[in-house]
């Protein structure tokens, strides 16, 4: 599975959420299941999926799929 | 590390819960950020058994659950930085199997699965004469730790 499908994956099933959702920019707590918890449980699976660990300050700014992006290059994660 | 025991005196220092609310007497053995277990005693002139039930005294299924998370608490409040830091329940699944009546010893045994950014999963058990009661898998935070790691809006 390319890192692009592993990063969608780990959206859809830590928000329960479908594909189309994540065409716009999905933001933190602008659904239900992003919030407090949820975020923490998405950050633990996207460790998980490409074996890093986040620094504290990278979940801080980790507010939207789209920064999520830019943020996994720092950890040499390429999302195309 | 080390593991050690608390009275019910030190156990107000890493519970923030008050009696008649405070579901646990001692404190028997506690690994900080791995285990923990201990006791209340049911004596049957506790709060609730005269309206639960008037004919039938037992313990509340749902102080039987506050006691497993309260214990749980316990072996997050003792890890270095924690103590006196208020938790707040986040998930929980239970299964209830035996009624708890007056008079019995509620053992009560958590285990941390993990501890993370202010996040605790973990199970736990309530034991009377030997069997389980209870048993329970929950999630409990500290929000003061888990709020440092949110986006700011």
């Amino acid at each position: 599975m390319d890192n692009k499908k592993k990063y969608e994956k780990v959206f859809m099933d830590s928000f329960s959420i479908s594909k189309d959702k994540l065409k716009k920019d999905l933001k933190y707590n602008t659904i239900p299941q992003w919030d407090s918890v949820g975020h923490m449980s998405m950050i633990a699976a996207l460790e998980d999926a490409f074996n890093i660990t986040f620094e504290m300050d990278d979940i801080i700014d980790f507010s939207s799929y789209k920064t999520g992006k830019e943020i996994l290059k720092k950890y040499k994660v390429n999302i195309s | 590390m080390k593991k050690f025991s608390l009275d019910s005196k030190q156990l107000l220092d890493y519970q923030p819960n008050r009696p008649p609310f405070l579901m646990i007497d001692y404190v028997t053995e506690v690994v900080p950020g791995v285990s923990a277990k201990g006791f209340k005693n049911l004596p049957k002139d506790e709060w609730y058994f005269p309206i639960h039930f008037p004919n039938h005294p037992n313990v509340p299924g749902a102080l039987q659950l506050e006691a497993l998370a309260q214990m749980l608490t316990v072996a997050i409040t003792t890890l270095p930085g924690n103590k006196g830091k208020v938790t707040h329940a986040l998930s929980h699944e239970v299964r209830f199997r035996k009624e708890v009546l007056p008079e019995q010893k509620f053992i009560i045994k958590t285990k941390v699965i993990s501890w993370k950014r202010g996040i605790c999963e973990g199970t736990g058990q309530g034991i009377v004469n030997g069997e389980v009661a209870c048993e329970a898998k929950m999630k409990i935070t500290i929000p003061e730790i888990l709020e440092q790691f949110l986006p700011k809006k």
